[in-house]
């Protein structure tokens, strides 16, 4: 098949620009997910959609091409580009501009007329009869045209409203680079004035911009979702978003109906959203719910609030923490039993902090008639307290900790030392963050005591590497 | 829905050519910018042959357009539902859109289905009156490329006036706060807008050009444990950089920052602890250093 700047599907670019952007340093042979004629036209649709980002380093193993921009300044996301780039054909665009035209404001036709007018300017290059009215129910759904029922006949017009685009000229500006799903705001107006630039702007999220807006109808319709990825499928009612401002990083919220807590997924790892059924439908959640009246909207979305708030006020950033009821590790020789987090490990780091704790698990051991576990599963909940060393005329550490902090609270220990304390459900998580204060710590205590070993065992590799 | 070729760079180049050839001002050069502007870097040829090679049958070998009206296109669905989604959002009411038109929209999200899960707590106040107030007075010197005479309120908690050309806001996602970035003959000026405490136009003085900030960078090594490769690459994705593979766990990363930023790049690449080593500036090594070297004797004492 001859190659084309425009692609048919969105997923399948969504890795290579990914790696283009984030990582930059793979050569023509590290793509070897498919061939490396694939990548030679990836990279060649990349290169012609975001030509003026587009650069390349040379070393030993060839060229390294990568997508090189300071978020901060540009005043709009060169990757909403890359939506501008669906694939058509030539009747597509040729139905298109006709049809608008010959329903240009003010005219009404009912389908014969159209198929008239349309014979008329196209003679024998006319799509059959079925094309065409494809065609129009295609934007009535898109919301491009109106149909209306009048007699016998369905009237065809242009859509129309009283939306008053000039005066969002500058809320565009903003919103299209800042709002959730800004590409949308960026097919309003592509025009930026310039006006408004941006500071710590992950441009990455918008990659994924189809899941998020099918996530969103999925949250507003009260739906359940099949979310699937490139290793499994999973069955989840999704509920938030949790968007990382320092991370670079989109998460769904949502009740897994495969381990029947609380759980977050990673928006990058998902390739597609299957929107299922109403959520009085799902027999999973309706135990968890313990409502008798499943179709009472209103008790459903009070009670689910309620629990959502009580999970997510001992979540420190994306983690519902460590479910230790005990479990049987069967992938463990040993057979011993130990305290094993249930994780979907397709949505968390591979190697990361939290992973290595966990193995396949046999669910033999849960207790799943406990009170506990019915609201976020059999989760401990982790102690943290640290105190800072923090000089006259410091106080604004005091602010930073004061602003930083997602909850617990802050102490006035003495002059010079204040102790913040929390309870969470991960404290592994809060390790980037107690880091930041390294210079500072005089006392750390935490239930979780491979919290403090981690960060001593830090301190220490970080004195040798400096040779302090 | 939302990758839909009517969005498209293809769709949207056509739409400016057909404009151009109703009005009788295409010309060659004309056809070539526009395609230039909305489309990519190799959709000349295929524009070309689809538009006056008559594949799309819209225009004639000599621009004669085969349509009678400018085109337009009505807002989507979509595209409503995402206008209406912002009027939940508290920074709206810096804008004053008028939002008729919008009644019978549902919208595709809410500011209760997001959570900017690691957000500072103290950012600005959209809600105070003032401030929106300011905010509105800088946005209109933007537009009419005014000057602006600001009274804010220093570090010290004294107030000082300055005459300066604002040149654009800055918004941080993770502050969540707006700044002003600015000039006068001397200086490029940083201005928090929550610090501003009362602004106006001034309609004399001449318009002082932003001169550069000053970019610094820091090297590092990054060894890929626990992930850190994509958590750290992705975490500062937003500057500007370049990655080498030194072996298979290990990276030269090189990141520019602005200069008044460098404490925070500092705190961030302590963040990722002992997986980040940094390389040079030598100056930047020192200030880890002292950081780490008094925590080793507070956690020895």
């Amino acid at each position: 098949m001859a190659y084309s700047e425009l692609i048919k599907n969105f997923n399948g670019i969504r890795d290579y620009i990914r790696s283009f952007y984030v990582y930059g340093f793979n050569h023509r042979n590290d793509y070897t997910q498919k061939s490396t004629r694939s990548y030679d036209n990836e990279r060649r649709r990349v290169e012609s959609w975001l030509g003026d980002y587009m650069t390349f380093g040379q070393d030993n193993e060839g060229r390294r091409f990568y997508i090189s921009v300071d978020s901060r300044a540009i005043p709009e996301n060169p990757l909403y580009r890359a939506f501008r780039t669906k694939s058509f054909t030539d009747k597509d665009i040729m139905l298109h501009f006709h049809i608008l035209d010959i329903l240009a404001p003010n005219h009404e036709y009912s389908v014969n007329d159209i198929l008239d007018e349309l014979y008329e300017r196209l003679d024998e290059n006319l799509p059959e009869e079925s094309t065409i009215r494809k065609k129009l129910s295609e934007y009535v759904k898109i919301g491009l045209i109106e149909r209306e029922k009048q007699g016998k006949e369905n009237i065809y017009r242009l859509s129309r409203d009283n939306i008053k685009l000039e005066s969002w000229t500058s809320a565009l500006a903003f919103f299209s680079e800042i709002a959730p799903l800004g590409v949308i705001g960026s097919f309003i107006n592509s025009e930026r004035p310039g006006i408004f630039y941006f500071k710590h702007h992950y441009i990455l999220n918008a990659l994924d911009s189809e899941i998020l807006c099918d996530l969103f109808m999925a949250v507003n319709e009260k739906r359940s979702v099949k979310l699937i990825t490139k290793k499994l499928n999973v069955k989840v009612f999704p509920l938030k978003i949790y968007v990382g401002t320092q991370t670079g990083r989109q998460y769904l919220l949502a009740w897994s109906m495969e381990i029947e807590r609380f759980y977050f997924y990673r928006l990058d790892l998902i390739e597609d959203v299957e929107i299922n059924e109403k959520f009085y439908e799902v027999p999973e959640l309706q135990r968890f719910m313990l409502i008798n009246d499943t179709e009472n909207q209103e008790a459903f979305t009070e009670i689910l609030t309620q629990k959502v708030s009580e999970f997510t006020s001992r979540v420190w950033g994306v983690s519902g923490g460590v479910d230790t009821t005990k479990i049987k590790v069967v992938d463990d020789n040993s057979e011993r039993e130990k305290e094993c987090r249930k994780v979907d490990t397709t949505f968390v780091d591979d190697k990361s902090e939290h992973e290595k704790i966990c193995g396949k698990i046999d669910r033999t051991f849960v207790d799943e008639n406990s009170e506990h576990k019915k609201v976020y599963g059999k989760i401990d909940i982790t102690r943290i307290n640290f105190t800072l060393y923090i000089d006259d005329g410091e106080e604004h550490i005091i602010q930073r900790l004061e602003r930083e902090k997602r909850c617990g609270k802050i102490e006035k220990v003495d002059a010079n030392h204040w102790e913040f304390s929390a309870e969470v459900f991960d404290a592994l998580e809060m390790l980037p963050f107690l880091r930041t204060f390294i210079g500072r710590i005089t006392d750390l205590q935490c239930s979780d005591e491979r919290v403090i070993e981690r960060f001593n065992q830090d301190v220490q590799a970080l004195s040798e590497m400096y040779k302090i | 829905m939302l990758f839909n070729e009517i969005y498209s760079g293809y769709y949207l180049a056509t739409s400016s050519i057909l404009r151009e050839a109703l009005k009788g001002t295409l010309t060659k050069k004309k056809f070539a910018d526009i395609v230039n502007k909305y489309a990519f870097g190799e959709s000349f040829v295929t524009i070309l042959a689809g538009l006056q090679g008559g594949k799309w049958h819209l225009l004639d070998d000599d621009f004669t357009p085969k349509i009678e009206n400018i085109p337009v296109m009505p807002l989507s669905i979509l595209q409503k539902r995402w206008l209406k989604s912002l009027i939940s959002d508290p920074r709206i009411k810096l804008f004053e859109p008028d939002i008729s038109g919008l009644d019978d929209v549902e919208p595709l999200f809410d500011k209760d289905m997001i959570v900017y899960y690691d957000r500072y707590t103290d950012g600005d106040d959209y809600d105070d009156e003032n401030y929106i107030a300011v905010f509105r007075i800088i946005l209109r010197a933007l537009r009419e490329r005014k000057n602006l005479r600001i009274i804010f309120e220093t570090r010290l908690h004294e107030a000082r006036e300055i005459n300066i050309t604002p040149h654009y806001l800055e918004y941080s996602e993770k502050d969540d706060r707006f700044r002003l970035v600015g000039a006068d003959e001397k200086f490029r000026w940083i201005v928090n807008l929550s610090r501003i405490i009362n602004c106006e136009i001034i309609n004399s003085g001449q318009f002082y050009e932003l001169p550069e900030g000053i970019i610094d960078s820091v090297t590092f090594e990054l060894i890929d444990r626990w992930n850190a490769m994509e958590r750290v690459l992705l975490h500062f994705s937003h500057l500007q950089r370049e990655t080498k593979r030194l072996d298979e766990n290990k990276y030269r990363v090189t990141i520019y920052y602005d200069h008044y930023d460098e404490t925070e790049v500092l705190i961030r690449i302590l963040s990722f602890g002992s997986t980040i080593r940094v390389m040079e500036p030598e100056s930047f090594i020192t200030r880890l250093k002292e950081r780490i070297d008094r925590q080793r004797e507070l956690t020895k004492a």
